[in-house]
């Protein structure tokens, strides 16, 4: 019988420094594995412990992946200080159900990010870019501290060059180095500045990922600009252990974040307890 | 498979067929001596061999629970890097429980349910130290103060889920099996079949019983009519709820409670690097910690959401997921409750217009 507890051997093939306080590992997998957009896994290094992380890579059957990683706990204190290209790490999963993919068929597509919370978006990106003659429209808001928090520096221009897609960058406070929008992520949602981006509410979806203030801001005003709770899906990314459901630490209202998200419609969610902390 | 009776002085035969079985888990009543609380306390201890004599049936529920034996409080469940590792000695060893009631039996029913949840998540090591066990349970014969099982719907004596129920009666017990290995134990004890009247001061015993618990926890009846609308509606509401307010967050409830079961893993390194090994430890909704992630943000920080989510994880989200209430009734948690706070009171309390 299989171990649900037990992890996978992955290798560090590459570490990719994206700002000071966040990197991106490349891991090589021991066997193939296949995962769709936004399914998370449990890295462990080695006799330190595990921690959740979703994907930033492209999903599918992969052999390779990346996850990006911001230095905040016990785990990625380690992962960032210690960790070496080379070293052994494991992992768990695929666990979730991911997003949902063909929802998105027909529809655009608004992604909202805001810190290190484009890594799983950007997997949902390489997804919709991998279909996009399906999708009518992607829209990329992503809102950073600075300009040096900034995570995948190097893609946004080859992504803004791809049809139908736009990327919409701003920073919370001013910054010598920066010319384009400031303030919070939530002011790339304002009325005018989606129907600059040319934004048809009624047919779009809406994915956003973050800290969760900025999820619960990113959804009042959603709500505000006239989405409909179906139509907000959220990368709810708790604490959790098992990944399959059984600790119980990571749930809103009846539903286990690891096992039935962690991207959550927030039309089923919105009326539980603690939907923001 | 009929009804036997067996004498008194006959226990001590059964528990030799048992022994031969394996180790056996008995709750048993035992004098302590303490400043604080003295008297006689019924425990889960070992038997042994020269215990066997004088060894009678606890009329009631163990202080302790039986979980420890499907969930121990810390249990190894990787060594890595030993792929198909899920051998653990101690958890195919057979083992009997004895003088289980029917609470003890209904939070195994329960814990099954989360851990043999399948197809693809079946917890290993539950699984083995589940099979390996051997089920004796026997009838309540009184109830007290903090039993409230009646109010979830079940009964003060088992009706499913054991290998074989003993019921005392004047002079001895009737005993039944409930599974293929209950019947071949009692096969070798070849009993006579129990009389009409023997069975009729059970079921009287049993009425009696039932009784008791019905007229102790009438004036909560209405709240455990739906418990799962009361832990959900009432949320954000303070009445009832207040009666948390002595909680000190110390986790006994969760600790204590059968079918409590919430985990965490956590890794020890080995000898070699790249050697470590996983372990399952017991965790408690109640403390801080339990959900608070790197960075500090923590989605249940109040004390009242953590005081109030255990009773939602019990009637609510569990009752979602598997159609049942997660909880027993047994009233551990009553019993060990240092801020004295009686969950029968709580859902009471919060019940109110709203609900109805």
């Amino acid at each position: 019988m299989d171990n649900i507890y037990y992890p996978r051997e992955a290798t560090i093939k590459d570490i990719k420094e994206e700002t000071p306080t966040i990197k991106t590992y490349a891991l090589k997998l021991n066997k193939k594995l296949t995962f769709k957009a936004g399914q998370f896994m449990q890295l462990t290094v080695p006799g330190v412990g595990e921690a959740p992380f979703t994907p930033s890579s492209s999903p599918g059957d992969v052999k390779e992946m990346e996850i990006t990683i911001m230095k905040t706990g016990r785990v990625t204190d380690v992962l960032h200080e210690k960790v070496k290209v080379g070293d052994s790490l494991a992992l768990r999963g695929p666990f979730g159900k991911g997003y949902p993919m063909d929802k998105f068929e027909g529809k655009e597509v608004l992604v909202v990010g805001g810190g290190v919370g484009l890594a799983p978006l950007r997997s949902l990106i390489y997804a919709l870019f991998d279909k996009i003659e399906k999708i009518k429209k992607v829209h990329i808001c992503y809102g950073t501290k600075s300009p040096l928090d900034q995570c995948f520096k190097d893609e946004y221009k080859k992504w803004e060059s791809k049809k139908k897609v736009s990327v919409n960058l701003t920073i919370d406070k001013p910054h010598p180095d920066w010319k384009g929008n400031v303030g919070l992520v939530t002011r790339l949602l304002e009325k005018n500045y989606l129907q600059k981006m040319g934004v048809d509410i009624a047919n779009s979806y809406a994915v956003s990922c973050g800290p969760e203030v900025m999820l619960k801001f990113v959804t009042f005003k959603l709500l505000d600009v006239g989405f409909k709770p179906e139509q907000i899906y959220l990368s709810m990314n708790r604490r959790m252990s098992c990944g399959v459901g059984k600790c119980a630490r990571c749930n809103i209202g009846p539903y286990y974040l690891c096992k039935d998200g962690p991207d959550m419609c927030y039309a089923d969610i919105k009326d539980y307890p603690n939907v923001f902390g | 498979m009929n009804v036997c009776f067996l004498n008194k002085s006959k226990i001590k035969n059964l528990m030799e067929i048992l022994l031969e079985y394996g180790r056996v888990f008995s709750s048993m009543e035992a004098e302590i001596a303490s400043n604080r609380n003295s008297g006689s306390r019924i425990f889960i201890r070992e038997l042994q061999k020269d215990q066997i004599g004088d060894y009678s049936v606890p009329g009631f529920r163990a202080f302790d629970t039986f979980k420890s034996f499907v969930l121990p409080i810390r249990s190894c469940v990787a060594d890595y890097p030993s792929e198909n590792w899920t051998d653990i000695k101690e958890a195919k060893e057979r083992k009997v429980l004895f003088g289980l009631k029917a609470c003890d039996l209904v939070s195994f029913s329960i814990l099954d349910k989360i851990f043999l949840e399948g197809p693809d998540f079946i917890d290993p090591f539950y699984k083995k130290r589940r099979e390996s066990l051997i089920l004796v349970s026997s009838d309540c014969m009184y109830s007290r103060d903090s039993c409230f099982c009646n109010l979830l719907g079940y009964a003060p004596y088992p009706t499913e889920g054991y290998d074989i129920n003993i019921s005392e009666i004047k002079g001895g017990y009737l005993i039944e099996s409930g599974s293929g290995v209950g019947s071949k134990i009692l096969q070798e004890l070849s009993l006579p079949e129990a009389k009409e009247n023997q069975i009729a001061e059970r079921n009287k015993t049993r009425k009696k019983v039932t009784e008791e618990l019905e007229k102790r926890n009438s004036v909560f009846a209405k709240a455990f009519s739906k418990p799962d609308i009361v832990a959900s509606k009432t949320f954000d509401s303070d009445v009832g709820w207040d009666l948390g307010s002595t909680c000190v967050s110390c986790g006994a409830c969760t600790n204590v409670c059968p079918v409590c079961y919430c985990f965490t893993l956590f890794d020890r390194e080995g000898k070699k690097k790249e050697q470590y090994k996983r372990y399952m430890v017991w965790d408690s909704c109640q403390f801080k910690g339990f959900s608070q992630m790197a960075g500090g943000m923590n989605p249940r920080f109040s004390h009242m959401d953590q005081f109030k989510n255990r009773f939602y994880h019990k009637f609510f989200r569990f009752h979602e997921r598997y159609n049942t209430y997660k909880c027993t009734g047994c009233g551990r948690c009553i019993d060990n409750c240092l801020g004295d706070i009686d969950m029968r009171e709580v859902l009471a309390g919060a019940y109110s217009e709203k609900v109805k």
